[in-house]
């Protein structure tokens, strides 16, 4: 039976990593000649996650991510467009891959077998058809559909009594709804999934079903549908009926991680939804076992987002555990401030993640604006990385030089100061500036003993009483109680 | 059946008559295998010693029974009763194949109507003992009703007595008195088991005697022998020799043994009186002694000519077939562990089997069989399970086992399982059907395994003969290796799995030098596969011990965490086995030591923990047995333990354990010391580390420290006044080396590693306790005073300052770090102690009333709430945190474990008063 899933390996404990899939064995191209200078496709490409969050991926779900890789220039031309055919030789794309064939090597002709691809697609098209003629006739009339209750055994009873319509049918329909999505009609395949989930009994269909549909409602970027799907998809998978093995449960969740990133980052609530999602423990135990590279998108998504800040120290903990397995530059730049508060390395690092958020293609999602065009993420997380390093200097230091702040945030001297009194004039910051020797002066406020004692005594004299009162007349507070 | 036997069993005479060849040789050694009457006989033989000692039992209890009745002791009979019952508990699978005993029916039926008798019987009941009364109303119910499940059979006995025998009769041999004669066969029968028990006391003393009787012969005996063997190879010869000594001793005594059997078979037979024939025999005995002497010879003749042997086996015209051969080998194993059985000469005639069935060409299975069959025989040479097998015969067994693989390996037509039952076996009996074997290769290899752990135990660990042991230990990962190839061509998975294991349990603890790559890739490559084919937990749970116990030894710490951390062994392993528990405490251990190397201090700390808390370090380990002062230990206890004990070169250095365990409860206990000097209770990290501390101090002139402990002691000390220099000094010196540090494989690594954690914590601890003096340090002079990098001196004071450890702030443009005085004064720290307890004392004084009241009285006040969801939350989170993957703490699941039921409480405590808050929130 096919599905919409890579099938990657069932394995028991301790796992192997995920088989990649043949499609993609994106590499680097080779150096060239001169060593010294590095080009600067390879510095990209150096912390590109393609390849191993495509081996997570349906063929069609990787082919945006292509897309953006060949955009952003990642990757040479020819490499990608390589990359694309081999994609689509598993879909019934084959229009596509010809085109592909013909710009990567400028000719007409297109290989043979391709052609015969094509015929055979277009036959199978035909006898799929065939087969699906009487659900699809009784579901694109709006009046029969009326007829369909909630109740599944009566739907399928009715089917067959009325339109004759049997569980052949059925699973005709979802090999037609398959066959769609597979030549890339998205939006015939969701419709058609949508409603074989309402006639399906096969609970293992249903999710594959489920899988296709939410596949189908992120390449068609619904992110509202697609999110509800996802969460529908979620409570299978770690409902404790999910009946396959714990390990096929941690590979689901972790196909699930991957797809929703493409949700995550699109969706306007999504940076919560990451959070959300990947936090829980279950999910944070897919990712460090299987796939920590998703602690990229993780840590973004924890730096970005201001109101969820209390997660950064449980975030700074997996990363520490993690730090054998997986590194890039935002996770070092976390690193570098909170665990080794080495600032001049975190400055480096937010270099360095800049280039990496605008080469990844979840994070460096780029939006037309008036003057340009715009990389919204990089902007809020270069804000916020500044505000983390600030905040984390200002907590060790009393007095700090506003030249030397202004080179560990990355600004110039004056856009320091003019940040600095902005944030002492919104009461963010409690401090004062020495603009004659430039210096920002810190006023530590530290917690009086006196404070503190009175604070912890003041109370003592209302409980006793209450504790006195209810010791010496029990009945009384009681009543007391009763009467309120 | 041959014909021989017949003659043997009937009388002597007839042999000399008919096949004076024959004549001496076969007499021996006959008589030392029981023979049999008849086929049929023989055919039962082989299943039957199961049910054979059922029934002998049950004929004991019936006797037993029988005497209690006659002198009408009825307390007696109720002992004998109850054991009797429990014994035949035991019969169940017979009785289901087969149906009740008969003489066990006949026997509750006639006790039933004996009590009933008794009961009966005023007068007797007037005169018997209180006792004997009392039994008697008790059996007489007990009784009744367990009959009550026997009904029909006893009704059927009360029918027809006469198809009811008293005793069964016992298939052995002749066989025992029939059912007529009932006393007196009875009577010979003890008499008979009697002899055989006084047998045993017997033979030693009367081996002795024909010993020395003997010795003069026996050397005759082997000039001739050394002659005929020149064929032989030499080892062969050796064993032999050794052999031959063990066999004159063994042989003479049992042969008395077996004249006293005689006597019983005689004296059922002929129904005469005992004594006579008894002493008979006895007369009789010395003569056979003569017999034997001269069998001697004649084996050793045999060796040469092995037409001969078959004369001795089997009869002149019998046919060598592979039925009668494997008959042959059935009877010679059926006397397997049985009384009186002479083992030495179970090995000869095995022995000579196979050159039988050599000679005769019966294929490979059939040797294959037999030499299987002769292993098992060696192993159970010693009887005593406590002692090991002399290394001679493991290395003869040894040698065998690679005959098995190598025919195995050559005629992959042969299957060899232990799945296949002893009926299907072919050993060539039908040529048209491959080769069946019932047997298991694996678990004899496991067998030898085992077998030279405990050889290697009994050796002193420190004498030259352990290394001499210890040099075999090759061979047998040669043989895993072999059986390794073979089962994997076989592709069974579970026994893949097992020989895997094996091989891995030969690797894993051993440090490689040179390749460090090879093995760690075979080990990885050997338990992946165990991971996922095996079917049973307990190889998996091996095969991960081993494999973190090979990571954490080649400093592959990460690799060794996350196996921990993924297996969840922690939380189940007290549930398992004690090998098990000890591989497991073995592998903390080196998980421990691996995370010193690597400067992990926190997680060596909490890994060795567990295992040095009580002192025990040895006796968890597996490497010694500790006596306990006020702990008695019965034998028994002692014995197991010794038979647990890992072999020497298997041993963690317990000194270098110690070592890395003070020094790194020193680095965290230190600086934890120094940074609460103000707070009131002081809580203890690491108690054995105090201990030590505490035990210095108390000396009055404390000496230049001698021994590890003393040493580290000194360091800390030195490390307290942040004097870096000393405490290294103390830590890494020439003696300290000789001990501790040049026994890790990259000393100069780890040397390295420690000075640099010295200086930090050193530091630390400096600013910790002088802090106070201090109004401003510069981060130069701190970089100077510790020889640290600048930006490390930085670093770990904005961590401190972070973590709210020192109340100062760095100040950039001078680079200094300014304290801030918050250091509450003498008076200061008293009013909060008492603030802090004046609350404690509160709050104690509501939960008891509460309790009291059974009410939950609004108390609280509301500004506290706010705390306490804070701490709520806190502890929620704690709580998540212990799901996660990588919680420390799960390391000793022992301690979180507690934890967990103590946070638990104090939340449930909390969540009971968060109510009473929202419930007077509310009412309010």
């Amino acid at each position: 039976m096919l599905s919409f899933q890579l099938i990657a390996s069932p394995t028991r404990f301790p796992m192997p990593p995920p088989v990649q899939y043949p499609l993609l064995s994106l590499h680097p191209p080779p150096p060239p000649t001169n060593p010294s200078i590095p080009s600067p496709e390879t510095a990209m490409a150096e912390h590109d996650l393609t390849a191993s969050v495509a081996a997570w991926m349906d063929p069609h779900l990787v082919l945006p991510v292509l897309e953006f890789l060949q955009e952003r220039g990642v990757y040479a031309d020819e490499e990608i467009l390589r990359g694309k055919i081999r994609l689509l030789g598993g879909t019934n794309m084959v229009d596509y891959a010809m085109d592909i064939h013909k710009s990567l090597h400028g000719t007409d002709e297109v290989p043979a077998d391709m052609v015969a691809r094509r015929s055979e697609v277009v036959e199978r098209l035909r006898a799929l058809q065939e087969a699906v003629a009487p659900i699809v006739a009784f579901l694109s009339s709006p009046q029969l559909v009326q007829e369909l209750h909630a109740d599944k055994q009566y739907n399928l009873h009715m089917l067959q009594e009325r339109h004759h319509i049997g569980p052949d049918q059925i699973e005709a329909l979802y090999q037609y709804a398959k066959f769609q999505y597979e030549c890339g009609m998205y939006s015939d395949a969701a419709d058609f999934l949508s409603q074989y989930r309402a006639l399906c009994t096969n609970s293992e269909r249903s999710l594959s079903a489920l899988w296709g549909k939410l596949a189908a409602e992120i390449l068609m970027q619904n992110w509202d549908v697609a999110q509800e799907e996802l969460n529908r998809l979620k409570e299978m998978i770690d409902s404790s009926s999910f009946t396959s093995s714990p390990v096929n449960q941690l590979h689901s969740r972790i196909w699930l991680m991957h797809w929703s990133l493409f949700i995550f980052f699109n969706h306007e609530n999504g940076r919560n939804g990451i959070i959300d999602l990947f936090f829980q423990d279950r999910y944070l135990n897919a990712i460090q076992t299987n796939a920590p590279h998703l602690l990229r998108y993780l840590a973004a998504a924890v730096v970005v987002n201001k109101r969820r800040r209390n997660m950064l120290k449980e975030l700074i903990k997996v990363i520490q555990q993690e730090q054998n397995i997986y590194k890039d530059p935002i996770i070092e730049f976390l690193e570098c401030l909170y665990v080794k508060y080495d600032f001049d390395g975190a400055q480096q690092k937010l270099v360095e993640c800049e280039q990496v958020i605008l080469n990844d293609p979840f994070l460096g999602k780029r939006v037309e604006e008036r003057n340009g065009i715009a990389v919204p993420l990089r902007d809020e997380f270069l804000e916020n990385a500044r505000l983390f390093i600030f905040e984390t200097y200002c907590r060790i230091h009393r007095c700090i030089d506003i030249g030397v702040l202004a080179e560990k945030m990355n600004m110039t001297y004056d856009e320091a100061e003019l940040w600095i009194m902005n944030m002492v004039k919104s009461s963010k910051l409690d401090a004062k500036i020495d603009s004659v020797t430039g210096t920002l002066i810190m006023t530590t406020n530290r917690v009086d003993v006196h404070e503190q004692i009175i604070e912890s005594m003041k109370n003592l004299n209302a409980r006793t009483y209450m504790l006195a009162k209810s010791v010496v007349d029990p009945g009384h507070a009681a009543a007391q109680q009763a009467a309120r | 059946m041959s014909r021989f036997f017949d003659q043997s069993s009937s009388s002597e005479s007839d042999t000399d008559s008919e096949t004076p060849v024959v004549e001496q040789r076969p007499r021996p050694v006959t008589r030392q295998i029981p023979t049999y009457e008849s086929d049929d006989d023989r055919r039962q033989r082989v299943v039957l010693p199961e049910r054979t000692k059922r029934v002998e039992e049950i004929n004991e209890f019936v006797k037993q029974l029988k005497n209690a009745k006659n002198i009408k002791d009825v307390v007696k009979a109720s002992e004998v009763f109850e054991d009797m019952v429990k014994a035949y508990e035991k019969c169940k699978k017979i009785v289901e194949k087969e149906g009740h005993f008969k003489h066990y029916i006949r026997s509750i039926a006639e006790l039933e109507t004996h009590i009933n008798e008794l009961w009966a019987d005023n007068d007797w009941r007037k005169s018997a003992s209180k006792n004997n009364s009392g039994a008697l109303s008790k059996l007489r119910q007990r009784i009744r009703k367990y009959n009550k499940d026997y009904e029909k059979e006893i009704a059927e006995f009360r029918a027809n007595p006469d198809q009811y025998p008293e005793e069964e009769k016992v298939d052995m041999g002749s066989g025992r008195g029939g059912g007529a004669g009932g006393a007196k066969g009875r009577g010979g029968d003890d008499e008979s088991d009697e002899d055989e028990d006084e047998s045993e006391s017997e033979e030693e003393s009367e081996s002795e005697e024909s010993d020395e009787d003997e010795k003069p012969r026996r050397k005759s005996a082997k000039v001739k022998r050394v002659k005929n063997e020149d064929d032989e190879d030499e080892d062969e010869d050796e064993s032999d020799e050794w052999s031959e000594s063990e066999s004159d001793e063994t042989t003479s005594s049992d042969e008395i043994d077996y004249d006293q059997k005689d006597v019983w078979k005689h004296f059922l037979k002929t129904d005469k009186t005992a004594e006579k024939t008894g002493k008979k025999d006895k007369v009789k005995a010395p003569r056979k002694r003569d017999h034997k002497r001269e069998q001697v010879q004649a084996e050793s003749d045999q060796e040469s000519e092995k037409p001969k042997i078959e004369k001795k086996l089997f009869g002149k015209e019998d046919e060598i077939n592979h039925v009668t051969v494997l008959n042959k080998l059935n009877e010679i194993c059926s006397s397997r562990g049985r009384k009186g059985t002479d083992r030495y000469e179970q090995i000869e005639l095995i022995k000579e089997l196979r050159v039988i069935s050599k000679t005769h060409n019966l294929g490979p299975a059939m040797d294959v069989k037999i030499v299987f069959n002769l292993i098992a025989i060696s192993f159970d040479y010693n009887a005593r399970t406590t002692t090991c097998i002399k290394p001679e015969v493991w290395a003869e067994c040894l040698k065998y086992l690679d005959e098995i693989i190598a025919a195995l390996m050559e005629n992959p037509d042969i299957e060899f399982s232990e799945a296949i039952s002893d009926e299907d076996e072919n050993l060539g009996q039908d040529k048209t059907k491959p080769y069946r074997i019932r047997g298991c290769v694996v678990t004899m290899t496991d067998r030898m395994y085992e077998e030279f752990i405990r050889i290697l135990q009994q050796c002193d660990a420190h004498g030259s003969e352990y290394v001499e042991r210890l040099k075999d230990e090759p061979k047998i990962c040669r043989i895993i290796d072999l059986l390794q190839t073979y089962v994997e061509r076989r592709d069974d998975k579970q026994q893949m799995c097992r020989i895997y294991l094996k091989k891995v349990e030969n690797m894993y603890y051993k440090y490689d030098k040179n390749n460090e790559k090879k093995s760690a890739e075979t080990v990885d490559r050997l338990c992946k596969f165990i991971y996922k084919n095996d079917s049973t937990d307990r190889l998996r749970t091996k095969a991960i011990l081993c494999h973190i116990y090979h990571n954490a030894l080649h400093d592959r710490w990460f690799e060794a965490r996350d196996l921990i951390l993924m297996s969840h062994l922690q939380e189940s392993i007290d549930n398992s086995d004690i090998p098990l528990q000890i591989l497991y405490n073995r592998t903390m251990v080196q998980v421990g030591l691996c995370a010193f190397r690597v400067g992990n201090i926190k997680e060596s700390h909490s890994a060795l923990l567990d295992i040095q808390v009580g002192n025990r370090a040895k006796e968890l380990l597996a490497q010694g047995v500790m006596v306990q002062r006020n702990v008695e230990k019965s034998k028994e206890q002692e014995i197991k333990e010794r038979q647990r004990l890992i072999p020497f070169h298997m041993h963690i250095n317990l000194e270098l354990l110690e070592c890395v365990y003070l020094v790194s409860a020193m680095l965290i206990e230190i600086p934890f010391m120094c940074s609460r000097d103000f707070e009131t209770k002081k809580r203890l990290i690491s108690k054995q580390f105090h201990y030590q501390l505490k035990f210095s101090e108390r000396q009055p002139v404390v000496g230049p420290p001698e021994n590890m402990r003393e040493h580290v002691v000194a360091a800390s000390r030195a490390m307290r006044n942040g004097d870096w220099r000393a405490c290294i000094a103390y830590l890494v010196n020439e003696k300290m080396n000789a001990k501790v540090w040049d026994l890790m494989p990259q000393s100069s690594n780890v040397k390295h590693m420690l000075t640099e954690k010295v200086k930090e914590e050193s530091m630390r601890t400096y600013l910790f306790r002088y802090s106070t003096i201090y109004d401003s340090v510069s981060v130069e002079s701190l970089a100077h005073m510790f020889d640290l990098a600048k930006s490390h001196v930085y670093s770990i004071i904005s961590k401190m300052i972070i973590n709210e450890e020192l109340m100062a702030s760095l100040d950039e443009p001078t680079q200094t770090v300014v304290m801030h005085r918050t250091e509450p004064t003498k008076l200061q720290t008293l009013a909060q102690q008492l603030s802090e307890k004046i609350n404690n004392l509160m709050d104690q004084t509501e939960r008891m009333v509460q309790i009291k009241g059974g009410e939950m009285g609004p108390f609280l006040p509301r500004n506290q709430q706010g705390q306490q969801n804070q701490q709520n939350q806190n502890q929620n989170r704690e709580h998540k945190q212990k799901n996660y993957k990588n919680d420390r703490r799960q390391h000793h699941q022992k301690n979180q474990h507690h934890q967990q039921q103590h946070q638990h409480q104090n939340q449930q405590h909390q969540q009971q008063q968060q109510q009473q808050q929202q419930l007077q929130a509310q009412e309010q």
